[in-house]
């Protein structure tokens, strides 16, 4: 008997192979992207039909940067008179080509036209997204692989306009 | 007509006037009732088993000298000498002595006739009754995940490797149940709730192709159940359980946010009334399942009612079937919704009735020659709500007679005749038909050295509806040599083959998003198989044994994506030109009387390839292995079972590339350990035993069909009352 002992120990030895956890989910894939809260301060302009967040890679240093190719988010219409409206890139848009990368401008632009439309001239730029409270310039987005930048807010003061883009 | 039965009866009765009783108890070695041990009086057809009581019975036997034989799995056979009844009744107080190794089992399938494992050419293994009980088996399939040289692949079953998974198409192991075949008329798969585990007495794994006797679908190898003997006196049986499935391991998996619930209850009785004996038993069984939408409700039935003429004819009458309602769990959403479908499946169900029926006529005419003949009917209904809507409608018509003859002390024959006509109505399958025809004969001779020399042969002759005729040779030979009182050898080389299924042929429609496509140009696949095994007594507590096989597939049946129009990948069944499945086999079984400790090991290497692109076949793991510890002292029993199998290297990579599988790639090596614990209080003169199961004690998580997690863990407890 004593010498089918160590057969017996082999035996149970193999047991402790079940101990792992064999299959388990995949890590989640966070879709690269954007989201936070725009604040609307003062009375919402007359007429004003479309309302959208939108995101430009390059800056916009003429009204020839203001084209489809450099867009790569347009937010749904932010409905008219809201105070306070929250996004997440992923979720409503218009237009998304989201990718890990940096980004020079995000900003809430208004526009009177009944349809959307991608012409410099029919936009007003209501807010700008700022780094770090600097609001001397226009604030850098920058989007990891797999991941969500939280927390984005844009102040759109009705009295105080920020500085407009070329070709407005 | 009912005068000519009133004379009929009368006849039979006034034969009855000069009539003995033999009657009996059969106990274990402790005195412990034996339930349900087969007695028969050899060279007759009268047959029964024993009740709760261990008790026995034949009445009205005419004056002869009998012979009682008496047989249980787990015990040595026994055998009386030739009994006088001069006196009206004879009283046996039989002890059977428990049996260490399975060699000296008795088995019916691998000859259609009583042999001991010792005496084949091939190699065999019978699982126990009592293993559906302690372990709280619901199928027959969760036994098989346990049997040496045997793996179960989601619901198909594979003998050492000769199946892979084909999508409930075709199956390359022939189940049947009393040597009824069990395969359905459309798909030819085995559906496994159909045999009714509580009726179980053993069940025989004839290992190897075994198409000489039993023609297509036996490529692979035979699984018979042999259902329990009728109880010469009433017996009642009571089955019980309730389990729940544990919490999966991972949060992002539980789906429910609770313990799932399985239970079941099983009512069986049987007696005999004169001449007429009979088995009754409804089940009810329902399971929640651990996956969303793998739920199940089933009501199972079975009849089985046997007259007996006289001490050399019988008839008997089976119907055996279940109404089930269940839902649709093909494939995992993704490896973080695993045990949530895909969202086109969820709410998905598919109720089936499936009912076989069949009758059997036994008649010994003299001691050498007796025949049977047996005709049944398989009728199978199913419908899903798939995208595809499928449904199908089955009527399988099988007879077969078979006579067996003794020609002299050394030679015995066994030849038959078996047809079969299948006739689909379905709108996956269409509308076809098929037909089948099959002639078999099979020789042994006895030499007293000892060893036995087999050979057999059948020849098949087919159609499936519009695909071309096929037929086919089947011989087979075999060899079966006791070197020593320690030392059997055996060999055997055959030739088998299989028909393509009416599925495999016609089969279209979607599953989970997939197309299948039918494939009128399939044809039947061939084999040619041979084994030599040696089975050595190392001492009195240890048995080994070992099996080398080589098998060859010509044209072999395997489901592939065809991915020729990427934009439409789809399945389609097709043969592979050339297949090999090579192997070793080793069985070790330590019995330690005096500890009431058996420790089973079984190892399986295979190597199954398919030649044409030199690669693995699916689903086929290369190793397996098997543990089995069981102690039982005194009225307790206890048991760790072990299971590991490597990851498979073949599977449908087709369906991750097209991304109709998200996360399809995603399996294992499998390590799996069961632990349970028993008490068996009929030893104090409690009609009653407990048992408790704890089912993947670890939690485990493993396919074995990918996209489908097998049962996390799960504790039953389970009641059995028999009086």
């Amino acid at each position: 008997m004593k010498k089918f002992i160590p057969q017996i120990l082999m035996f149970f030895n193999l047991f402790f192979f079940s101990c792992g956890e064999g299959i388990s989910p995949a890590p989640e894939i966070i879709e690269p992207g954007f989201s936070g809260t725009i604040r609307f301060i003062g009375q919402w302009p007359s007429d004003i039909t479309q309302t959208n967040i939108v995101l430009f890679k390059n800056p916009l240093l003429s009204a020839a940067d203001f084209n489809v190719f450099n867009i790569k988010f347009i937010s749904n219409t932010i409905p008219y008179g809201a105070s306070i409206y929250n996004f997440d890139s992923r979720e409503n848009f218009l237009l998304a080509d989201v990718q890990p990368g940096e980004y020079a401008y995000l900003a809430v632009g208004q526009s009177k036209t009944p349809q959307l439309s991608l012409s410099r001239s029919d936009w007003f730029v209501a807010g700008v997204y700022y780094q770090n409270g600097d609001t001397t310039k226009p604030g850098t987005l920058t989007i990891p692989i797999d991941a969500l930048i939280e927390g984005i807010e844009i102040i759109v003061d009705f009295n105080n306009p920020p500085p407009q883009p070329p070709g407005g | 007509m009912k005068k000519i039965i009133v004379i009929y009866f009368t006849l039979i009765f006034s034969l009855q006037a000069q009539t003995s009783n033999i009657t009996g108890k059969v106990t274990s070695e402790v005195g412990t009732p034996l339930i349900g041990a087969n007695v028969i009086l050899q060279g007759t057809l009268i047959g029964t088993a024993t009740d709760s009581r261990g008790n026995f019975s034949f009445t009205g036997l005419t004056k002869a000298g009998y012979i009682v034989e008496v047989t249980m799995v787990g015990y040595k056979k026994f055998v009386s000498n030739p009994l006088n009844l001069d006196d009206d009744k004879i009283d046996l107080s039989i002890t059977l002595e428990p049996q260490s190794f399975q060699i000296d089992q008795v088995v019916v399938t691998a000859g259609k006739h009583n042999q001991d494992i010792s005496e084949l050419p091939v190699s065999a293994y019978v699982i126990n009754a009592n293993e559906f009980s302690e372990k709280s088996f619901v199928k027959l399939d969760d036994a098989l995940r346990y049997a040496p040289g045997v793996n179960v692949t989601f619901d198909q079953v594979s003998i050492r490797g000769s199946s892979g998974y084909s999508r409930g198409a075709g199956t390359r192991v022939l189940v049947a149940i009393d040597g009824i075949p069990l395969y359905t008329g459309d798909t030819g798969e085995i559906i496994w709730e159909v045999v009714p585990v509580t009726e179980i007495q053993r069940v025989e794994i004839i290992k190897g192709a075994a198409s000489s006797l039993y023609g297509s679908t036996a490529l692979g190898g035979v699984i018979n159940v042999i259902t329990k003997d009728i109880a010469s006196n009433p017996l009642t049986y009571i089955r019980t359980y309730v389990g729940a499935y544990d919490k999966p391991s991972h949060t992002e998996w539980d789906w429910s946010g609770e313990r799932r619930i399985y239970n079941g209850l099983t009512l069986s009785h049987s007696n005999k009334i004169g001449k007429l004996g009979f088995s009754l038993s409804f089940s009810r069984i329902e399971d929640q399942s651990y996956r969303q939408g793998g739920w199940s409700k089933r009501y199972a039935g079975y009849v089985r009612a046997k007259y007996t003429f006289n001490e050399s004819t019988n008839l008997s009458f089976l119907a055996n079937g279940y109404t089930q309602d269940r839902g649709t769990f093909n494939f995992w959403k993704d490896s973080r919704n695993a045990l949530v479908p895909p969202d086109n499946d969820q709410g998905q169900r598919t109720p089936s009735d499936r009912l076989l029926y069949a009758l059997v006529f036994e008649n010994v005419v003299n001691s050498n020659f007796n025949y049977k003949v047996n005709t049944s009917l398989y009728r199978t209904y199913w419908k899903d709500d798939s995208e595809s809507n499928n449904s199908s409608g089955t009527n399988l018509y099988r007879s077969e007679i078979q006579t067996e003859y003794k020609i002299s002390e050394n030679l015995l024959t066994v030849n038959g005749i078996e047809g079969s006509y299948g006739i689909v109505k379905s709108n996956i399958f269409s509308n076809p038909d098929a037909k089948n025809i099959g002639v078999y004969t099979h020789w042994e001779y006895d030499f007293n050295f000892p060893l036995t020399l087999t050979f057999g042969s059948r020849f098949d002759y087919g159609k499936l509806d519009t695909l071309k005729s096929f037929s086919a040779v089947s011989p087979k030979f075999g060899i079966n040599y006791n070197l020593s009182k320690y030392t059997i050898l055996r060999s055997s080389v055959g030739m088998g083959f299989r028909a393509p299924t009416l599925a495999e042929a016609f089969t279209s429609t979607r599953a989970s998003g997939i197309p299948v496509k039918p494939n009128p140009n399939i044809d039947r696949e061939t084999s040619y198989s041979f084994e030599i095994g040696v089975n050595q007594n190392i001492s009195d507590f240890w048995n080994l044994d070992l099996a080398l096989f080589h098998n060859e597939y010509f044209d072999f049946i395997e489901p592939r994506i065809d991915t020729t129009q990427i934009s439409d990948p789809y399945v389609i069944f097709d043969n592979v030109p050339k297949a090999k499945i090579q192997g070793a086999e080793l069985n070790s079984l330590f019995n330690f009387d005096r500890l009431n400790v058996t420790l089973n090991l079984s190892y399986m290497y295979l190597w199954a390839r398919d030649i044409e692109n030199n690669r693995s076949l699916k689903y086929r793991p290369r190793h397996l292995f098997y543990g089995k510890l069981s102690y039982s002292p005194g009225i307790f029993e206890f048991g760790l079972d072990f299971r590991y199998w490597s990851k498979v290297e073949e599977i449908d990579f087709e369906l991750i590339e097209f991304n109709l599988l998200p996360d399809g790639h995603k399996r294992v090596d499998v390590y799996v350990v069961d632990l349970r614990g028993g008490v068996n209080l009929f030893t104090l003169g409690v009609p009653v035993n407990i048992y408790l199961n704890a089912n993947n004690l670890f939690n485990y998580n493993y396919v074995e069909m990918i996209g489908n997690i097998s049962p996390i863990r799960n504790i039953s407890l389970n009641l059995e009352l028999i009086f």
